[in-house]
């Protein structure tokens, strides 16, 4: 008999069922999309930040120090005494946090001459493919660590064609004080031998390296008689904003409690990654680039809290909307309850028969409204980041409990309210 | 007038008589107009907002003098009216010299800066310790710190040599004439040219009186051993040369020698007879040691751990020569076509050069525009889906009233009338529901602002009237819908209830 009426009233009344089934899915869609897209929002934002290049960097752990204590005076690379070892540089993806670690570079900076004119040559990875043992390949290099660069004239070096080792770029400064275009050929005479190479292209970067002529590092290397060492690495990771625990732990990982401990290796925090690159790299200090690892904690914040405020709003729109169409659609039936009640029903069968219509009706609209929402968080993330959304299956309860306690909260009251009533005034229709 | 009162009196009627059922539908209509009021005014304000938060990167501009040589504190400051006030977030002047640390032979940039501003351009500096607040007191990058073992508190003596004084290598050394008033400075090899010592020269600075003789002399031995070529500069032996000519001294017989500092006292002799006159009496080059008490140590992550960094008072005070800079650099906020007007704006002053930060700014425009539009396709599909929410929760209302629109067309109401009517309910409701949703959305908006930013939002006037007749129309049109439908039925089968 239940299932009949139920039946009944979701077929006859099937334009009200499906109206409430429609805000419901609304509803639904909208908290789907909004929770999802604010749960992705600190990963999609991160990694648009990565246009501010590398958020660490990585020197000899010696390097300061040993000038001291043998009394060289700092003449730039040549005198340096650590380096770093260019071959441990593929072991930067076999750390704990390997994923995180989106591009790095390694960087050489020797004195040469042209013509007899000093300038600085800074050998770097422009896109170096690497194979690692771990099966993975990459391409790493400063064409995504300077994403701000443009080369007005020719092209940025490709180290994956023939004959790159011989190919240089020159800062817009530099080129118009030396009157060098794409095309020329240089010879560059450093303190251990000279190389001719040829001017690919000319980077306009309104930094340092508008003064400088940047090479392929293995070039760099030759000038200077310093086969397989780097001065230092530029990482660019994906870090979670520190806090009160990476800040402590930043001092001194060791005072941390066995637990604390835990929780902050296996947190991608800035502070972590650069312990975890010291533990691969011979003799290495890895230190955040604090302009850019700050900042970028500080707007992944603002960001976050952002996304949060506004779905908590149409989270709450979407429940008072909801409940609120559920309300008005009980009281509709006030009639139709006051007639059940007037024939002799109980008040519990009658909550029953109206509860079970309507969280039947909530059902389909929630699943319906589940992957509309899924569809809207997909629009977003391809419209904005140009990549899609992480579903998370852990929106699904959230959502699931947010319909039904809506959906319960604006029917049940109402239905008490009519039960209470008179059945006699209920069908006159001057109460309620 | 008279069908003008009954229509009033049966919308106010109904609206009374039904309250829990428009209760229903104005709050359905605020809630809409909330979310419409509350993420339009976010929308406009986030990009303003965030703008400044990406101040955090630091500067975006750099000024650096025009032409060559310094730029004049004067010219930097004249140069940045071209900046409105409110866009500017900080501008730090910045004088690099270095400055010698004798007794560990080694040399560091030094860098005169104000603090306050630091603070504005650069927040991502992380000081342990505190910023410098009084004269002499330093801020040390953490990579200098290490290299010479300072901590906050410690004591750094820095002298400053003036970067002109090569008297002994310059054509006119000891040949000019000398004439009453005249300031000459000198420079000889003394003991601490000896190998194992610091490298560094005596320096002297003579002035000369109304008779042509040495009316006073100043002497740097600052590189000269501890004790013994030192107390060539105290006024005991400087005053053996008073009312003596500045040139063919010799050491024994026009002056004699300190004990135990034979060296040291020839040394400032000769410096003494090969002085050259300075020509700008107001800025008397001669070396300096100050004592720096360390507040706070650096850590940036990059080059600036390798400075140290005082007022520019107190590198005014080492070196004599005040109200000039090297670079100032200014934290705009501000789009990027605007800094673009604004440096060729300072470039055209002909006061400085104006050059804009290409890291910090592309990358600002890059991820601001990922966020604005993220911002802005939230509220579309928000608004959307709560608008098409609120219209069927007044549908829902309206349709409930069927039996009523058949009872009235019964009674010989016609559709017009019965339509107008209705309309006439859903815009009050429209209008006060949007009201009322305006308000709290202001309200949310202003919540987001204090709790995201930590300012006050700022609101659009405009979108109060948008609001109330955006809610208007929402209202009027969802209740017109069912009201159409129920109208076009025979009146005895709405009554039945089929």
């Amino acid at each position: 008999m239940l299932f009949r009426m139920i039946k009944g009233a979701l077929l006859r009344q099937w334009s009200k069922m499906l109206l409430i089934a429609l805000t419901i899915a609304l509803g639904a869609s909208l908290a789907t999309s909004m929770i999802n897209v604010m749960l992705d929002v600190g990963d999609k934002v991160n990694e648009e930040l990565k246009a501010y290049g590398a958020n660490i960097v990585v020197k000899p752990k010696a390097s300061s120090l040993l000038s001291d204590i043998y009394d060289v005076e700092d003449e730039g690379a040549e005198l340096q005494q650590a380096w770093l070892r260019e071959d441990e540089l593929g072991k930067l993806k076999t750390i704990f946090w390997a994923f995180n670690i989106r591009d790095f570079a390694p960087f050489l900076t020797v004195g040469a001459t042209v013509d007899g004119q000093p300038v600085q040559v800074v050998g770097t990875w422009f896109n170096q493919h690497l194979s690692l043992p771990t099966g993975e390949e990459l391409d790493a290099g400063v064409r995504n660590l300077r994403s701000w660069w443009d080369v007005p004239d020719g092209d940025w070096i490709d180290q994956q064609t023939e004959g790159a080792d011989h190919e240089i770029m020159v800062g817009t400064a530099l080129a118009e004080a030396m009157g060098v275009t794409k095309g020329d050929s240089l010879t560059l005479t450093g303190r251990a031998g000279s190389v001719t190479a040829t001017v690919k292209g000319i980077i306009d970067s309104g930094d340092a390296a508008d003064e400088q002529i940047w090479a392929p590092l293995d070039l760099a290397q030759k000038l200077a008689d310093l086969d397989g060492k780097v001065a230092s690495i530029e990482v660019s990771a994906i870090t979670t904003p520190d806090n009160d625990l990476a800040r402590r732990a930043a001092q001194n990982p060791s005072a941390l409690s066995r637990a604390d401990y835990d929780t902050w290796y296996c947190t991608a925090y800035v502070s972590a990654v650069c312990y975890q690159i010291t533990e691969v790299i011979t003799d290495s200090v890895a230190s955040a680039v604090r302009q850019v690892a700050e900042s970028e904690g500080e707007i992944l914040n603002k960001t976050q809290l952002l996304m949060i405020l506004i779905t908590a709003l149409s989270l709450v729109g979407a429940a008072l909307g909801i409940s609120n169409l559920v309300t008005a659609s009980v009281m509709e039936r006030s009639r139709e309850i006051g007639l059940l009640k007037a024939i002799g029903a109980h008040d519990k069968a009658i909550t029953g028969t109206v509860m079970a219509e309507i969280l039947i009706t909530a059902l389909a609209g929630m699943v319906i409204g589940y992957f509309a929402g899924l569809g809207f968080a997909q629009f977003i993330g391809h419209q904005v980041f140009g990549s899609a959304i992480n579903i998370k299956p852990v929106v699904i309860p959230v959502v699931a409990a947010l319909i039904a306690v809506v959906t319960i909260a604006g029917s049940l009251p109402a239905i008490s309210t009519i039960l209470r009533l008179d059945p006699a005034e209920v069908l006159h229709g001057s109460k309620a | 007038m008279k069908r003008r009162a009954m229509f009033f009196r049966m919308i106010t009627a109904s609206l009374l008589r039904r309250r829990s059922r428009m209760l229903i539908a104005l709050l359905s209509i605020a809630i809409g107009a909330t979310i419409l009021a509350g993420l339009v005014t976010v929308y406009v304000d986030v990009p303003r907002q965030m703008a400044a938060q990406f101040r955090s990167y630091g500067a975006n501009m750099i000024l650096m003098p025009a032409g060559s040589g310094v730029l004049s504190e004067a010219d930097a400051e004249a140069a940045q009216t071209v900046i409105p006030g409110e866009e500017l977030v900080g501008a730090t002047p910045y004088r690099y010299v270095y400055l010698n640390m004798v007794r560990r032979q080694q040399t560091f940039a030094a860098a005169g800066t104000e603090f306050d501003q630091v603070q504005k351009t650069s927040p991502y500096f992380k000081v342990v310790g505190r910023y410098p607040s009084e004269p002499r007191q330093v801020l040390v990058g953490k990579s200098v710190a290490d290299t010479i073992g300072v901590k906050e508190n410690s004591v750094m003596e820095l002298t400053w040599f003036p970067p002109s004084v090569d008297a002994a290598e310059s054509p006119a050394s000891g040949a000019a004439e000398i004439a009453p008033g005249m300031v000459l400075s000198g420079q000889a090899a003394g003991f601490g040219m000896q190998e194992g010592m610091n490298n560094k020269p005596v320096y002297v600075v003579v002035t000369i009186g109304d008779d042509g003789t040495i009316a006073s002399l100043t002497v740097d031995t600052s590189g000269e051993s501890e004790g013994f070529g030192t107390q060539c500069s105290e006024s005991f032996f400087t005053d053996r040369f008073i009312g003596k000519p500045a040139r063919d001294l010799e050491l024994g017989k026009d002056v004699d020698a300190v004990s135990g500092a034979t060296i040291t006292s020839a040394a400032v002799v000769e410096a003494v007879n090969s002085a050259a006159p300075v020509d700008d009496t107001a800025a008397v080059l001669t070396p300096r040691t100050v004592n720096y008490t360390v507040v706070g140590i650096l850590e940036t992550g990059g080059e600036e751990e390798d400075y140290i960094y005082m007022s520019l008072d107190d590198m005014a005070s080492i070196t004599g020569q005040a109200g000039q800079v090297d670079f100032v650099e200014l934290s705009v906020s501000a789009s990027q076509d605007s800094l673009e007007r604004y440096a060729q704006e300072i470039s055209d002053s002909g006061r400085a050069t104006a050059r804009l930060v290409k890291r910090v700014i592309r990358s600002e425009a890059t991820v601001l525009g990922k966020l604005q539009a993220l911002v802005f396709l939230v509220t579309a599909v928000v608004l959307v889906l709560t608008m098409v929410s609120v219209s069927t929760t007044m549908m829902a209302v309206v349709a409930e009233r069927r039996r009523e629109i058949g009872l009235r067309k019964a009674l010989g109401a016609s559709d017009n009338a019965i339509r107008v009517e209705f309309l006439g309910e859903g815009l009050f409701l429209g209008a006060l529901g949007g009201l009322l949703g305006a308000g709290l959305g202001f309200v949310f908006a202003q919540v987001v602002s204090v709790n995201v930013f930590g300012s006050d939002i700022r609101f659009s006037m405009l979108l109060l009237p948008v609001t109330v007749i955006v809610s208007m129309m929402v209202a009027a049109l969802s209740c017109l819908l069912p009201v159409r439908r129920a109208v076009a039925i025979d009146p005895a089968l709405v009554l039945k209830g089929e």
